[in-house]
């Protein structure tokens, strides 16, 4: 259960970020979005809100919040758990409290502020969906957000990184049903994290051809990964000189987007935005290079024998 | 250029009912008198309708795509388009793909559907997803009815003021017209609360309430002259006993054009889900005492689907009651949206309900020309499960192999078993596609008189029904044969239908520091530009007042 930024720049009384440090990762945050704003319902702004912090570490962050609470490490989906015992009164043990290093009290005080108030909004960073349980702790908060919504209004958002890694999910959504970790080798898509995620094709050794827009492998995947994409012909469209750049057969320098090419960027809410160039670059845009190469493709013969329907893969139902 | 000769016509808006006769079809699509040379199509022993127009769906946008993103599951298990040198590869099921989207609307004779549901703030993304939904033509309706900048207005009785601001919308949108979606009651639902009843409150405002809202904006509606009437899905969607709120929303649209949404999930009666009955005689008599309101069934398939609906607070129901997957996403200022996966049984008394409720309208509705084909896709039943319902309203027999399988308790709920009326083929033309043409004031769709879109379903005459309507054997998309005996063979872009309601030219200024206070985003940003639209088609307003 989820919103866009503007409910919660317009409602939310008490905000409370997970596992993540947006004073440091996403500075326009507090000041955009969420606690510095005031609103119709939140005259007073920052002074109506309530923010809490939870994280392993005291971040910058931590100064903008009225509560911090630390919890030990890899103890995420234990303190989740705990709270949708507590909402719901169901007893808790002393030990199970004390093993994720948060005191009974600050629990206690924690929940009467949730379902209190009159909107909470969880936002949860890679600290939470990355580290030890990954998806699990997403899972967890997430139904701890629905659950919250037999007392107050709740929601709950993941921070997201990136330039428009929303907008490269968003897309493949609608094309193929699937965020990320698609395979067509069977000429449909198919979909398993874990398996046909790109570093794990890479690592592998699956493909025999790379082709990198927008992303940069070589800094940040693991290296049998980067060793394979030197093995085979990696083509990269960027506007900088990247690892991956370097590392690639071909690199096609492109027209910085947003800055010089038009498109559009999906914020992390979803919301498609706009992107107005003001600058002309001598360099085509990533758009144009594709529609390039793909016209070029299409003139080469089609990759069933002609002649042949494949077969549809009817529903197992 | 193509003429289709020998086939049996069955085109409601002539009054053709199985006539013999040729069809001629120009360069640019259109239907003629008479044509030299070009293919020709003998359709002897086969039928002829115009292309199906779906009057409420939801196929593109930030809701089904949140849906899509929540089904992996059912997405493995459905069919699947591999790709060919003629087609895209994509997915079927609950919650298609696009391209699979415009393929399968093709493969099943229908050449135009009305995306029901857009939020302004997210339009740019559904049409770009429109724009990757190939073959059929397109129209959008925009969600108003808890816009809070527009209820504000309507509060404080500035009716001008707020026509201007629901014509600004529209266009900012890039839409053909307007949805109501449980009026007031998702404003109050971004504070958890609801409003069912028609002189509830609503949380956040003084007076206003959702009668209202309803009557004030169909008045808006009308006096811009929009092609579509407003198109409400009414307050107190699926509650037992809903059948009063229905009811009284009708008495708030006496005088005005209308179009209720998916009208079976508000036909109950009943006080508690022990109790629930079907209500749809006494709707469905309303129906045909006032011939300005038109409906779409938004029947119940058994099976597995996934509901989607900006009604926020409902879902939340039904995540309590079923306790499966719930997504909700609300968007600033505008509206709220809930996805919930769930599976219709016939061993569940309510489900039971629910599927003899939505045939039963389309049976005591009298008039066809006011009672359309719909499953509200996904929330009833995907939509290429439509033959399923056709055969049912055809096959009175079938229909009654159906109830026996129902359990016995269901007796004395419903009224299914007592009709025995079975549509005929000229009737089917008129509810799939001849009426929620003219519904949707498209007056070149679900027609096949000279100078109308050439859109043309053709199929072999055969018993069985369901067989028969989703495997046409010849589609017509625009004069071009999209499909021939099964399989797609061209898959054009289709085009997208908009609105340009006037509104007074200081609307912007007014507009904008309003927009600031509650949005997130730059004014200047937030509407859509119209060269972000593939293939749009500008449709005229009308002057409803003087119809």
């Amino acid at each position: 259960m989820t919103c866009t930024l503007g409910e919660v720049k317009q409602r939310a009384d008490f905000i409370v970020y997970w596992g993540g440090n947006p004073a440091e990762c996403h500075p326009r945050h507090f000041t955009k979005y969420t606690i510095m704003q005031k609103s119709k319902f939140l005259p007073r702004g920052r002074k109506d809100r309530t923010m809490v912090l939870v994280d392993i570490r005291e971040t910058k962050s931590a100064k903008a919040a009225d509560i911090f609470m630390q919890v030990k490490p890899g103890k995420d989906f234990e303190l989740i758990t705990i709270l949708r015992a507590l909402i719901k009164h169901q007893h808790v043990g002393d030990d199970q409290i004390a093993e994720t290093g948060v005191t009974r009290e600050m629990l206690d005080d924690l929940v009467q502020r949730m379902k209190s108030c009159k909107f909470g909004c969880f936002f949860f960073g890679m600290g939470l969906s990355m580290t030890r349980g990954k998806h699990m702790n997403s899972a967890a908060l997430l139904t701890l957000a629905a659950e919250m919504n037999a007392f107050t209004k709740f929601v709950a958002m993941p921070m997201r990184g990136h330039g428009n890694v929303t907008g490269a999910d968003v897309i493949m959504r609608w094309q193929t049903g699937y965020p990320f970790g698609i395979t067509f080798n069977r000429g449909y898509p198919r979909y398993n994290p874990g398996e046909f995620s790109t570093v794990d094709v890479l690592v592998r050794g699956d493909c025999d051809a790379a082709f990198i827009i927008g992303a940069d492998p070589g800094a940040t995947m693991p290296q049998p990964a980067i060793d394979h994409l030197k093995r085979i012909p990696t083509i990269c469209l960027d506007p900088h000189i990247t690892h991956t750049s370097k590392l690639a057969r071909v690199h096609i320098t492109t027209a910085a987007q947003g800055i010089s090419a038009p498109g559009t960027a999906y914020r992390m809410d979803e919301l498609p935005l706009p992107l107005k160039p003001a600058l002309k670059s001598p360099y085509p845009t990533d758009e144009d290079v594709v529609r390039r190469i793909n016209k070029a493709i299409s003139e080469k013969p089609f990759w069933l024998p002609e002649g042949s329907q494949p077969q549809m893969i009817t529903a197992q139902v | 250029m193509l003429r289709i000769t020998g086939g049996k016509i069955y085109d409601p808006a002539n009054g053709i009912d199985g006539h013999v006769r040729d069809i001629c079809i120009n360069d640019r699509g259109k239907i003629v008198d008479s044509v030299d040379g070009g293919r020709t199509i003998n359709a002897s022993g086969m039928i002829i309708f115009p292309g199906g127009v779906d009057v409420h769906t939801h196929v593109a946008g930030g809701a089904m795509n949140f849906a899509r993103a929540m089904t992996p599951e059912d997405h493995r298990r459905t069919q699947a388009f591999i790709r060919t040198q003629s087609r895209r590869s994509g997915l079927g099921g609950m919650a298609p793909t696009t391209f699979a989207t415009g393929y399968l609307y093709a493969g099943m004779g229908f050449t135009t559907v009305n995306e029901a549901a857009v939020p302004v703030l997210s339009a740019r993304h559904t049409h770009e997803e429109l724009a990757d939904i190939p073959i059929v033509d397109k129209a959008t309706l925009t969600l108003m009815a808890n816009n809070e900048i527009m209820l504000d207005q309507m509060e404080a009785g500035e009716y001008e003021r707020a026509k201007n601001v629901v014509a600004w919308y529209i266009w900012a949108a890039k839409s053909y017209g307007v949805k109501a979606v449980n009026p007031g009651g998702v404003a109050a639902w971004k504070w958890g609360s609801d409003a069912k009843q028609m002189t509830d409150s609503i949380d956040g405002y003084n007076s206003l309430t959702p009668g209202k809202i309803v009557t004030m904006l169909a008045t808006i509606c009308d006096d811009l002259g929009l092609p579509h009437p407003m198109h409400l899905h009414c307050n107190n969607l699926g509650a037992p006993g809903n059948i009063s709120t229905t009811l009284d929303t009708l008495k708030h649209l006496e005088g005005h054009r209308a179009h209720i949404a998916h009208s079976q999930y508000h036909a109950y009666g009943g006080d508690d889900w022990d109790t629930m009955c079907s209500a749809t005689a006494q709707l469905a008599e309303y129906f045909n005492t006032h011939p300005n309101i038109t409906t779409d069934a938004g029947a119940v398939l058994f099976g597995d689907t996934v509901t989607i609906t900006a009604d926020g607070p409902w879902q939340h129901l039904l995540y309590k009651l079923t306790g499966r997957k719930w997504g909700n996403l609300d968007v600033e200022n505008e509206t709220g949206c809930g996805i919930v996966p769930y599976t219709y049984r016939p061993s569940n008394l309510v489900n039971a309900v629910q599927w003899a409720s939505g045939l039963e309208l389309m049976l005591l509705i009298k008039n066809p020309w006011q009672v359309f084909l719909s499953t509200d896709h996904p929330n009833g039943g995907c939509f290429w499960r439509y033959p399923e319902i056709i055969q049912l309203l055809m096959c009175a027999d079938f229909r009654n192999e159906c109830i026996a399988k129902l359990p016995d308790k269901i007796k004395g709920r419903i009224t299914l078993p007592e009709i025995d009326r079975e549509y005929t083929l000229y009737e089917v033309a008129t509810s799939m596609s001849a009426g929620p043409a003219r519904a949707l004031g498209l007056t070149q769709k679900g027609n096949l008189g000279v100078g109308c879109d050439a859109d043309i379903v053709i199929y072999e005459e055969e018993d069985d029904v369901a067989r028969m309507f989703s495997h046409p054997r010849y589609v017509i998309k625009a004069g071009e044969v999209v499909i021939e005996d099964g399989e797609i063979r061209e898959t054009p872009e289709g085009r997208e239908f908009l609105v340009k309601p006037s509104y007074a030219p200081e609307t912007d200024e007014f507009m904008r520091p309003r927009f600031e206070d509650c949005y997130t985003m730059s004014f200047e940003n937030y509407p859509v530009e119209i060269e972000r639209i593939e293939n749009p088609n500008m449709q005229e307003c009308i002057n409803a007042n003087e119809d």
